[in-house]
């Protein structure tokens, strides 16, 4: 594929970054489920970094209480679509990636078409409902799903590949109690955007050290980074039975 | 036998540490599931997704061995 000249001028500061492969990157296509605040940020650094394609789906419209955190957007943006917003942003910063803009939310009818000629998943969801659809989506059509999740002063991240790893379902009961209104500083998706955009560019480019069969778990205010492995559950609901 | 029970800062009110910041020491008995203890101890289960010990991610269904140490995770859902 090559780069241009512009390409090789902009994306200078990382090409000799050890292992990094910028054609690899240019020719992925990589989705973001939820542009909210987790997607804000890892649009943004895939972005940045160069990715081929982007493809957004999220149905929302920008709101007030979403400033805190997603960054992507401003005050002129409240009421209009997010993901039409994120393309301007997103596009403003770097043209060289192709972004497309999907205004729906995904659910189990039309996951196949979202997620079709993707090659990995990125969570950017806010309930767990949904999550359990992008599992099942990763599990389906064996394709890589970057987990990110934040709440109060903790987040969580997380790459499932099965076969080769567990999924979400082998550790996360689908029934957990939870909150109304999730508490979410921006500091949190922040920063657990930022690890799924490190997971997403390292596994592109087939840098060995990722978070493959682990899971890590961010507490922002004891600042601790604990590394936690996953095993498959052979009694898993999703990717036992597949 | 003991365990001792870690949290992070969205369960540890619940938890009420009295070993350090994080950890309370729960005398149990053998062969009691995580579920089961924390029944015992008064926090409600469903507010744990998962416990880790030694590296590794466990369910609740998981029966700790005497002076294991595990830490509790809330469900963590927002992005």
């Amino acid at each position: 594929m090559g780069l241009s000249d512009s390409e090789k001028i902009r994306y200078f500061r990382q090409l000799n970054v050890r292992g990094w492969n910028q054609e690899k990157l240019k020719s992925a296509k990589v989705i973001i489920v939820g542009v909210g605040g987790l997607g804000s940020v890892s649009s943004l650094y895939l972005t940045a970094a160069g990715i081929g394609k982007l493809r957004l789906c999220d149905g929302d419209r920008v709101q007030h209480t979403d400033l805190n955190r997603q960054i992507l957007y401003s005050e002129e943006s409240v009421g209009r679509l997010k993901v039409e917003e994120a393309r301007k942003r997103l596009a403003s910063l770097n043209p060289n990636v192709e972004i497309e803009a999907i205004p729906e939310f995904m659910d189990s009818q039309n996951a196949d078409e979202m997620t079709k000629g993707c090659d990995l998943i990125v969570d950017g969801l806010d309930n767990i409902e949904s999550r359990f659809i992008l599992n099942k989506q990763s599990v389906k059509m064996k394709k890589p799903y970057i987990y990110g999740a934040v709440q109060g002063w903790e987040g969580f991240v997380g790459l499932f590949h099965p076969p080769n790893s567990a999924c979400l379902a082998c550790f996360l009961p689908q029934d957990t109690q939870k909150p109304d209104e999730i508490p979410v500083p921006g500091i949190l998706p922040g920063m657990i955007g930022i690890f799924q955009a490190t997971e997403v560019l390292k596994f592109i480019m087939g840098v060995e050290e990722t978070l493959l069969k682990r899971l890590l778990v961010y507490d922002s205010q004891n600042l601790t980074f604990d590394i936690v492995e996953i095993e498959k559950n052979p009694n898993c609901p999703y990717c036992a039975v597949s | 036998m003991v365990i001792y029970l870690k949290a992070g800062s969205e369960l540890r009110e619940r938890l009420k540490p009295d070993i350090d910041y994080y950890t309370r020491r729960i005398k149990t008995e053998e062969g009691k599931t995580i579920r089961e203890i924390l029944a015992d101890i008064g926090i409600n289960p469903a507010l744990v997704a998962f416990v880790y010990t030694s590296g590794k991610v466990k369910g609740l269904q998981y029966i700790p061995s005497d002076g294991q140490n595990i830490t509790l995770q809330p469900p963590v859902a927002g992005g």
